[in-house]
């Protein structure tokens, strides 16, 4: 048998890695070659020193050296991390999050914009009719644009100080009655309103037309404004106020007294 | 009862590592810095330059984390970064001292190890591992001193099984031939 084969058996036999067809032959070429004995000798010395050798242990330096490098990477890391997450799962997490905020951003920012918008809209829409209905209201020419003006006026919740004088002037002033009575009825549904209370009142003591004075009258009985009994004192007495009138006031007086 | 601890296996704890575990790398280096420090003595024949190599072979280990490929084994994956770092430290110091003479290095450092491999016959065993080539002294290493299977030897080297029997073999039957011609000359 050629050394190099038999080497390899021999080196199987001491492992215990052959089949037993094959363990008879290495124990027989044992047995009988005095070449194969010294070969079997010497392999199964050498591996069994192979199997002795110790296992050397490393200085402390190496564990407590590596230590401070992992905790110089865990730093670095982190640094790195503000930016980078490092798991994919994560990257595409952070991206959708971002995603999700832009929009949200975006939507929030769109919206701010279109409800100041709407306000400019409204805004300007309010001053437009406004402007409308003082052109209206100031007409000269025509009664019935007057009309309309005051009509117009009814549509607004908070009228400002600017619609409260012209309808109060239309009220005193307007060579109409109708348009008069028109713009007392429209101040009357603002009368909660202290500054358009207060004009109501003093308009009493001016008011010449008499189907004005009257529904002025009912107004304040209505109103139940008790600081008119003078006023309404006043009107019993006048000799140029009408009888309709004069009892009107009489009622406001027993009403109000 | 508690039910017994299940460890996370290498590969568990690799895959950790490479999605930003870091801290994670210490669990490995307590499990393979004593192998891979022993793989690098019988290589280097040197202590101290075993333990440098060591030290990088984890650094190397967290640096590179991402060319773990996940689902691959571990063991070979670390080993081979000890081999490759072998490699650059023995293709160094062949570039800087000329031809490297591995039975000279084998001889001396052996020498200068003296107080530190006190037994006779692991001494004369040494010396005859400094006498073989490099793969076949990393073969035995690999299959006989850190007693990995044939078949983790063959995926690291990307080999057959048959091959590295053939092969180790054949290693083990140049160091008996050294091995019994130092102990006659001594």
């Amino acid at each position: 048998m050629k050394t190099e084969k038999l080497e390899g058996l021999l080196i199987d036999y001491i492992d215990g890695k052959l089949s037993e067809e094959e363990r008879i032959i290495v124990e027989k070429e044992i047995a009988e070659n005095e070449s194969a004995a010294l070969l079997y000798d010497q392999l199964k010395q050498l591996m069994s020193n192979i199997d002795r050798t110790s296992t050397l242990e490393p200085t402390s330096t190496l564990k407590s050296n590596f230590e401070k490098s992992l905790q110089q990477e865990i730093l670095n890391s982190n640094q790195g991390r503000q930016i980078f997450f490092q798991p994919m799962v994560l990257r595409i997490a952070a991206g959708f999050v971002f995603l999700i905020a832009s929009v949200v951003i975006l939507f929030w920012v769109n919206k701010n914009y279109e409800q100041q918008r709407e306000i400019a809209r409204l805004r300007e829409e309010m001053d437009s009719t406004k402007r409308i209905m003082m052109a209206m209201m100031t007409n000269p020419q025509s009664a019935s644009q007057r009309m309309l003006g005051v009509a117009a006026s009814y549509q607004i919740e908070q009228p400002d100080d600017e619609i409260v004088n012209a309808l109060l002037k239309t009220m005193d002033e307007d060579p109409n009655t109708n348009v008069r009575l028109a713009a007392l009825e429209a101040l009357s549904k603002f009368h909660q309103q202290a500054h358009v209370r207060t004009a109501l009142i003093s308009s009493l003591a001016k008011q010449k037309d008499p189907v004005v004075q009257i529904s002025l009258i009912r107004l304040m009985i209505e109103m139940k404004e008790k600081s008119v009994i003078q006023e309404l004192d006043r009107i019993t007495r006048d000799k140029e106020s009408i009888k309709a009138v004069k009892d009107e006031a009489y009622s406001g007086l027993l009403k109000l007294s | 009862m508690k039910p017994a601890e299940v460890l996370p296996t290498d590969e568990q704890v690799m895959e950790a590592v490479k999605n930003g575990d870091l801290p994670q790398a210490a669990v490995l280096f307590e499990r393979y810095h004593q192998r891979i420090f022993n793989f690098l003595v019988r290589m280097t024949m040197d202590r101290d330059m075993a333990e440098d190599l060591t030290q990088n072979v984890f650094l190397r280990m967290i640096k590179y984390r991402g060319s773990y490929r996940e689902g691959n084994k571990f063991m070979p994956w670390i080993y081979q970064l000890a081999r490759n770092i072998f490699s650059d430290h023995y293709q160094a110091n062949k570039n800087k001292k000329g031809l490297l003479n591995i039975e000279k290095m084998g001889d001396t450092m052996v020498e200068s190890e003296e107080s530190k491999w006190q037994d006779e016959r692991e001494e004369l065993l040494q010396r005859s591992m400094a006498r073989l080539d490099e793969e076949q002294r990393e073969l035995l290493v690999l299959t006989r001193f850190q007693h990995l299977k044939y078949e983790e030897v063959a995926v690291m080297l990307d080999t057959t099984v048959a091959n590295i029997k053939v092969k180790v073999h054949r290693a083990i039957g140049k160091l008996r031939e050294h091995y019994f011609e130092l102990e006659k000359s001594n």
